[in-house]
């Protein structure tokens, strides 16, 4: 590949971190402390391509004997780009919980869980309401009316609430999720659709023989826009 | 019509054909318009479930490596343009056996994941450190840098032994993989082209070079740092989308059967969590984390994994056979693999006290 080939991929390589950064959808595939190292890397690389172009357009450089001997591999570096520009894949969901065949249960906390929000229906992380389900031998979530937030995932003849967390980025997401029930009409709701739930555990409910996942029943449910952070952290 | 051409001097005929010729900037501008024409079907193809998934992953494992990558490329055009060989070879003990434990020692400075130590360690054999302590730093950056070392006791609160069984086993299969190359390893088997001294062939296509009077003696010092990252940034880039690639299909592809298997396994969780461990390909920094969320596979083969990772996952064996060429990566992967879990099998024993 010759060398300005490889300047212009390494613009386009920078200006796409640089979009995903600026438009907010890295969200999608890493952890929100990345930005500034992401933020740094699209300059970086922008600004390696620019200073290599502005070096050969000041030298006059012949580009006919510009053949850098990096082989093929560049062409690579194009398929990322592709895929930020024209595709922007949409964050994970239901397709990696139902793969997912996850049945351990979440870990376990080395301190005490903190009692629930005040009000009549705090809104809980996923991760925190199915840990305390599976955890809490006092109990904290019993009884009370929560609210989540994830999306539907159908599987078998049940519908589940389900939601991913990732700790770096989306290649390392480990999905939790809530069966849903005491509503008629969950298993048509749209799958991938994301809805605000509220409702109330049904205590014992996650144990090994559910594979850890709690039931909810729904006393509420209202379909939200896809909220600025798919996943949890 | 035919009066133009034959107005022509016969002295265009030359540079006419080299203009008509289809270089490279043609065909990535091609096929940027097909993609772009293609946008639709591209997106239509992306619409089935599974592909839609590896996709993301895909563009994730890119996203979060690039700034690791940048890193190295940044330290190893520093390396390049201001570390002389003489100096490195002043800080190195002389015999290759006594200079593996000084390089694994170093890989704690570099705060990154493996795809940043890949290029460093490249550069430093081209600077002339002896090819065994380049690859013991290879090895030990990843995974017993500061930064990987509380990530993991961050993932393991109550256990703390994991960090010092992690940081024993990483750093004794760095150790021995360098005094095993350092013993047994052919300077063949690593491409010639990973060897070669950058500032050679890159200063005779530098005009500074050809007019040494018009530039000053710091500037040719900058005009390497920023070639020398330029072309490791794209020559790796490529090995880590194809790694990346790699890591989608295969995230896509392994059963998750697999881990649900491994509750209270301990013997055959050892060759599993390794596999995983090579498929998954996941950052050194966030696979303590994917590590602690498998609670009901003992500690261990969690351990294996941990070890394995940063030493040999699909991304890395990518970059590395892009960096040292393929004879290297099929023999130095399966290698270090084997070492790796012995290594931690070991820390583990040794540590953890036992198999539990």
């Amino acid at each position: 590949m010759r060398r300005e080939t490889q300047n212009i991929l390494l613009l386009l390589l920078g200006g796409a971190l640089c979009k995903i950064a600026w438009n907010g959808s890295y969200l999608r595939y890493v952890k929100p402390s990345v930005l500034p190292f992401l933020v740094s890397a699209g300059m970086v690389i922008l600004a390696l391509g620019l200073i290599s172009i502005g070096r050969d357009v000041l030298t006059g450089r012949d580009a006919a004997d510009q053949h850098d001997h990096a082989g093929r591999s560049p062409w690579l570096l194009v398929l990322p780009v592709l895929a930020i520009f024209l595709v922007a894949p949409p964050a994970l969901g239901a397709d990696t919980v139902a793969r997912s065949a996850r049945t351990l249960a979440p870990h376990q906390p080395s301190v005490r869980f903190p009692a629930l929000p005040a009000g009549p229906a705090p809104a809980l992380p996923m991760s925190d309401f199915v840990t305390r389900a599976v955890w809490d031998d006092a109990g904290s979530v019993n009884g009370r009316q929560v609210r989540l937030v994830g999306f539907i995932v159908h599987g078998g003849n049940t519908t589940y609430l389900g939601r991913l967390v990732i700790s770096c980025c989306a290649a390392d997401a480990t999905p939790v999720k809530v069966r849903l029930e005491g509503r008629t009409g969950l298993a048509y709701l749209p799958q991938d659709g994301w809805y605000e739930v509220r409702g109330q555990v049904v205590p014992g409910s996650a144990r090994s023989n559910t594979r850890f996942t709690p039931t909810l029943t729904v006393s509420d449910l209202h379909q939200i826009p896809t909220p600025h952070e798919p996943y949890e952290y | 019509m035919a009066a133009p051409t034959t107005e022509q001097p016969a002295g265009s005929d030359a540079s006419s054909a080299r203009w008509r010729r289809i270089t490279s900037l043609e065909v990535l501008c091609a096929v940027l318009v097909l993609a772009l024409l293609a946008q639709g079907a591209l997106i239509q193809i992306l619409d089935i479930p599974a592909v839609r998934t590896g996709a993301t992953v895909f563009v994730a494992v890119c996203v979060q490596a690039m700034p690791f990558l940048v890193l190295g490329v940044l330290v190893s055009g520093l390396i390049a343009a201001f570390v002389s060989p003489l100096a490195l070879r002043r800080v190195l003990p002389a015999t290759s056996a006594a200079a593996v434990p000084v390089a694994g020692l170093a890989g704690m400075a570099l705060p990154g994941c493996e795809c940043a130590s890949v290029p460093v360690s490249r550069r430093l054999m081209q600077q002339g450190v002896p090819p065994a302590a380049a690859l013991a730093f290879l090895l030990a950056a990843p995974a017993v840098n500061p930064v990987v070392l509380v990530a993991t006791a961050v993932a393991f609160p109550g256990e703390p032994r994991m960090v010092a069984a992690r940081f024993l086993g990483s750093m004794s299969t760095a150790l021995v993989m360098g005094w095993l190359w350092a013993r047994f390893g052919r300077p063949e088997w690593i491409a010639q082209r990973a060897l070669r001294h950058p500032q050679r062939p890159l200063g005779q296509r530098l005009p500074g070079q050809r007019l040494p009077g018009q530039r000053l003696p710091g500037h040719s010092a900058w005009v390497v740092f920023t070639d020398t990252a330029r072309h490791d940034l794209v020559s790796s880039g490529g090995f880590l989308v194809l790694g990346g690639l790699t890591a989608a299909a295969l995230n896509v592809l392994v059963p998750a059967s697999w881990m649900a298997s491994l509750t209270g396994q301990a013997l055959l969780g050892i060759p599993v969590m390794a596999l995983l461990a090579v498929v998954l390909a996941l950052c050194s920094e966030a696979d303590a984390f994917v590590a602690a969320s498998l609670s009901g596979v003992p500690l261990l083969p969690r351990l294996v994994f941990l070890v394995v990772g940063p030493a040999v996952d699909v991304k890395l064996i990518a970059l590395q056979a892009g960096a040292f060429g393929r004879g290297f990566a099929s023999r130095f992967a399966p290698m270090t693999f084997v070492v790796a879990i012995g290594c931690a099998v070991l820390a583990g024993v040794l540590v953890l006290g036992g198999l539990q």
